[in-house]
């Protein structure tokens, strides 16, 4: 990232309830502009203000949330009320960010089996895109896909990096349960269901590793910065694995 | 001691103060749906007010006291009773071993909190004993009770909780004449609900605006834990960006397509990606958390100055609270 970049964004902080803030970064998803937030977490993750409890990176923003009569006792930080202090406590450690790469995450390999009876929508998303099967499997695992965020529910990352030639749209009635580890594409995002939910999402396969545990020190599987590259295995690849 | 889930009525589940710690990864900060009738019924036996309580949807639900008891209820979806002998809320109850109890019919709300001196005894999953059923973890087992489970209080007690049940104790149902008054910790009027400008404020028509605050809205049947569908007057948008997912918290009011409205709860998603009006005052979010399908409320404007100043206030009242209890017994 070029060290100029950092330095221009101008940052917009805004309440979202009594107990959080909300710093807004920038008005559009970009690579400089998760670096930029995956950074600022990390610095706020290593020096909390008192009665921080965490902070919960999106696209272009970053919210801090906390208990407000910790903020509001504390002497070292200036300001009327709560708002006050915690907007300008992120002001000022935001000005001590220094114009580096601090967090590059982690690359992690998701194996994916493909088609079949985990992918059942893989031959719509073909025949939609004039593809045939092993092109689309081709393009989905031969991707570098980025984390952007995890929301909707416990790990589920939301990842930029498909290639355009996937793009396909949800399908038009939702399925009443997708399992858990069923890869999908929706519009231009590709994305991996941590636990069985609904969903609308296209389903081209399935991974037997799990997204969430929460008996894991890091329950989710991947964090905003994480990088992520599908690979394609077979049925008894499948298995054995899951079998673990 | 323990209790023995005779009928578990509609949903009981067990709640603290919720799960802070993992929200980035997508984990709901869940806990009680009235954290302020969790906290009372927590005080009343001298608990801190994030052990874990009960929370029980609406009546219908039985338990058997298997050791003798010290426990406390608050909330309004029923009223407690054993045998014909009514058992008063909102103050420490000490219940010898054998006694049923039996959850019955207060149509004022939907959510009743039971503690017990030490809390439920569960294991802490992600720093937290909330129960998220839609993961099945936390609390028991990661489900809502049914028949036959038993519940165990952990130990060891507080200091306090040892004195007040060193002053109830005996062969008989007793329970001191001092409660804590929830009711005056709430607004009087408790359909009218007070919300702050949401971060899209002014992406909606002024005619919407101005029905948002003017016209009643009412929970429809899909409402649960996760959040409330409201029915009433549509809210139109003039600003059609789409709004990039980021945080949402319990008390955001999401505008989704259609101009339909939903009011996040405990269990609600991290993220959000539908505009949000309006974000409920922290001090009438327990109230959200008495609401059933059907009841209808009405928002009024309050400023983020006064919505902390009415927060804090309310905390310190609390914490008040707890002090007196435990001059009485300390």
């Amino acid at each position: 990232m070029q060290a100029s970049s950092q330095a221009d964004h101008q940052l917009k902080i805004y309440s979202l309830s009594e107990q959080g803030v909300t710093i807004e970064f920038g008005q559009a998803i970009s690579e400089d502009l998760l670096q930029l937030i995956t950074n600022f977490h990390q610095l706020v993750n290593q020096n909390p203000f008192p009665g921080f409890y965490t902070a919960v990176p999106a696209y272009t923003t970053l919210s801090v949330f906390f208990d407000p009569v910790k903020v509001i006792q504390s002497r070292e930080l200036p300001g009327e009320d709560c708002f006050e202090k915690v907007s300008g406590y992120i002001l000022r450690l935001k000005a001590t960010l220094k114009n580096t790469l601090a967090s590059q995450g982690n690359t992690i390999t998701i194996p994916v089996c493909y088609g079949g009876k985990f992918g059942p929508d893989i031959d719509e998303v073909a025949s939609i895109h004039n593809l045939a099967v092993d092109e689309v499997i081709r393009l989905h695992s031969s991707a570098e896909y980025k984390v952007y965020m995890i929301g909707f529910v416990p790990g589920f990352a939301y990842m930029g990096g498909l290639n355009d030639l996937l793009a396909t749209p949800r399908k038009a009635t939702p399925r009443s349960a997708v399992p858990a580890g069923a890869v999908g594409i929706a519009g231009k995002q590709t994305g991996v269901y941590p636990l069985k939910t609904p969903g609308g999402w296209q389903i081209i396969g399935q991974t037997p590793v799990k997204m969430f545990d929460a008996t894991r020190p890091q329950p989710s599987l991947l964090k905003a910065g994480d990088r992520v590259v599908f690979k394609s295995i077979d049925l008894p690849e499948f298995n054995l694995l899951a079998a673990k | 001691m323990n209790i023995r889930i005779l009928k578990p009525g509609l949903l009981s589940t067990l709640q603290d103060m919720g799960r802070r710690y993992f929200l980035s990864q997508g984990v709901p900060l869940s806990g009680s749906m009235d954290t302020l009738s969790a906290r009372v019924a927590n005080k009343a036996v001298g608990n801190d007010d994030d052990a874990a309580v009960i929370e029980f949807t609406y009546a219908d639900a039985q338990f058997k006291a298997e050791t003798d008891l010290l426990i406390a209820y608050a909330g309004d979806g029923a009223k407690l009773i054993a045998g014909e002998q009514k058992l008063p809320a909102e103050r420490p109850l000490f219940i010898p071993a054998g006694s049923i109890i039996e959850l019955i019919n207060n149509s004022a709300g939907s959510h009743t909190y039971l503690s017990i001196a030490g809390g439920w005894d569960v294991p802490e999953i992600l720093g937290s004993k909330s129960t998220y059923i839609t993961a099945a973890f936390g609390g028991l087992e990661g489900r809502p009770f049914r028949a036959g489970d038993v519940l165990n209080s952990a130990d060891p007690l507080t200091e306090l909780s040892a004195k007040i049940l060193e002053s109830l104790g005996g062969a008989q149902i007793s329970y001191p004449e001092w409660s804590i008054p929830r009711q005056l910790l709430l607004p009087s009027e408790r359909k009218n609900i007070r919300v702050m400008r949401g971060p899209e404020f002014t992406w909606f028509e002024s005619t919407s605006i101005v029905d948002f605050f003017s016209t009643p809205y009412t929970l429809s049947r899909q409402s649960n834990r996760m959040g409330y569908h409201l029915e009433g007057a549509v809210i139109r948008r003039t600003k059609t960006d789409e709004l990039l997912s980021t945080a949402v918290t319990p008390g955001t009011i999401q505008v989704a397509g259609g101009g339909s409205m939903v009011l996040l709860m405990a269990d609600c998603q991290t993220t959000g990606g539908y505009p949000r009006i309006a974000q409920v005052a922290a001090v009438d979010l327990p109230l959200c958390g008495q609401l059933k399908p059907g009841d209808s409320i009405n928002f009024k404007g309050i400023s983020r100055q006064d919505a902390e100043k009415l927060y804090l206030e309310g905390e310190q009242h609390l914490h008040k609270l707890s002090i007196a209890i435990k001059n009485r017994y300390l």
